[in-house]
């Protein structure tokens, strides 16, 4: 360091020290993330479970997850089985969307979901829609077709640049009977898909100690949400859980307090699944404890599309190192549950 | 008597996550070299010592799960040192002179996001 340096000259040696040290704190750095833990009941008049499932739009993968259970119930396994369809389209044009005819059809008579297939949110133009579109509001537009916005928004679709792009499609249908999405589009490649659905049982598993009114738990008691939902991603990618302190491999056990259950039934669905059908597997886990069980709570865990241009209701969602948005339920026997809801760094704070 | 119902409670937790997750998939030019998850976590550490020196190849990692036979991974490691972890994946370029390349498949703060991957949803 230069001897005999005057006040209030710049010191290259300390801005140099300056920038290192910058740089290795940019090192540890991640992106932003968030994870908001809620507590209550569903007996609650106030209760928000509905409303943050069905505003959920684009599912991906659902999974439960029963301790203390080696047989799936009738009711349970029907409606895991009847999770679908879904609709794969190749190359459908924009505009298509916006047709009067597909409005009245489709929108109207129902909850109506889109997304493209195979479109990255960080690399390539991503369409979507939602049971209420946002930038253009085809209930709004259905009934002033012969507006200049209309005609805009059509020309802009079909002649100024005609973009098609393929599509995943599901319909909840609340309407009348009528036309469906294969009969539809039957002029473009459209096919008929049913979710993959995963059925299995662990044996000896062991799971973390929860108390329902202790969302941080309780030293020694209760394990807390945040460490409940990390044991359920070690569950479901089949991690080992009883590794000891000095193992070379992994280190990571089941957060203490825990049991350990004989067996436990795990499921899980991947498609493009619908929030309607969610909501009833919800309920339906709900009525797991209308009668006596062994399982202290049962576990219900949502992951959004990567790519959806939204998380929740128009909520922004982006990719930045991940595309992760996703909600898990902790539904216990006295009818008090735990809500997580995780987001990364392009996104808005879950409602 | 049966407990109360829970009151509402909310809470919001900004970068609560200790570790982050990758799921990697290790890729050799040539086929027919395996590795056992010792060996897989060995060259791990040894990629972390060359960029980055002792200290970090001493960073808390784990393997949470390993497929020997397609050389994929979970790993999980402390949120301070995702950056260089990724960075040494990435500059790591051979092994016992065969050349292979880490492959990020996926990363997270939370374990969960890793059970499920929407871009391989294939529908073609």
């Amino acid at each position: 360091m230069p001897a005999g340096k005057g006040r209030g000259e710049p010191n290259p040696g300390r801005t140099c020290v300056g920038k290192t040290m910058a740089m290795l704190c940019r090192l540890r750095e991640v992106p932003r993330h968030l994870l908001v833990c809620e507590k209550s009941n569903f007996g609650h008049e106030k209760s928000r479970h509905r409303h943050l499932v069905e505003t959920h739009y684009h599912n991906y993968r659902v999974s439960f997850l029963i301790p203390e259970c080696g047989i799936l119930a009738k009711e349970l396994k029907d409606l895991v089985m009847d999770s679908g369809p879904y609709y794969f389209v190749k190359d459908l044009p924009l505009h298509e969307l916006i047709a009067h005819e597909f409005i009245n059809t489709f929108v109207k008579k129902g909850a109506c979901y889109a997304l493209t297939y195979n479109t990255n949110i960080d690399e390539d133009n991503t369409v979507a829609l939602l049971p209420n579109v946002v930038s253009i509001d085809l209930m709004d537009l259905s009934s002033k077709l012969d507006s200049k916005k209309y005609k805009r928004i059509s020309w802009a679709f079909k002649e100024k640049k005609p973009l098609k792009f393929d599509f995943l499609l599901a319909w909840h249908q609340t309407g009348a009977e009528g036309s469906t999405m294969m009969s539809y589009f039957s002029n473009y490649r459209i096919q008929e898909r049913q979710p993959k659905i995963a059925l299995s049982t662990v044996t000896d598993l062991p799971c973390p100690v929860l108390r329902s009114g202790e969302l941080r738990g309780e030293p020694e008691a209760a394990c807390s949400a945040q460490e409940l939902f990390e044991w359920l991603g070690a569950v479901f990618s089949n991690a080992e859980l009883n590794n000891e302190p000095d193992n070379f491999i992994s280190t990571y056990c089941c957060p203490q307090p825990s049991t350990v259950v004989a067996r436990a039934y795990l499921c899980t669905i991947t498609g493009f699944i619908l929030p309607e059908k969610i909501r009833l597997l919800l309920e339906q886990l709900c009525r797991y404890f209308d009668e006596p069980k062994l399982a202290p709570w049962v576990t219900l865990s949502v992951q959004g599309f990567a790519d959806s241009p939204v998380s929740w209701r128009e909520n922004e969602h982006g990719f930045r190192k991940g595309g992760e948005h996703l909600y898990n339920f902790v539904v216990f026997s006295n009818r008090d549950y735990w809500l997580q809801l995780a987001v990364g760094a392009n996104d808005d704070c879950p409602p | 008597m049966p407990a109360p119902a829970a009151a509402y409670e909310r809470i919001v937790y900004r970068n609560p996550s200790e570790h982050h997750y990758m799921k990697v998939h290790l890729e050799f030019q040539d086929h027919g070299i395996g590795l056992n998850a010792a060996q897989f976590k060995q060259l791990l550490i040894s990629a972390l010592k060359d960029l980055f020196g002792e200290v970090d190849a001493a960073l808390p990692l784990d393997i949470l799960t390993y497929e020997e036979k397609t050389l994929s991974a979970i790993l999980r490691i402390c949120s301070s040192g995702l950056v260089k972890l990724w960075s040494s994946l990435t500059l790591l370029g051979s092994y016992k002179g065969k050349k292979c390349a880490f492959r990020v498949i996926q990363v997270s703060p939370f374990l969960l996001a890793l059970s499920g991957n929407s871009r391989e949803l294939v529908l073609n």
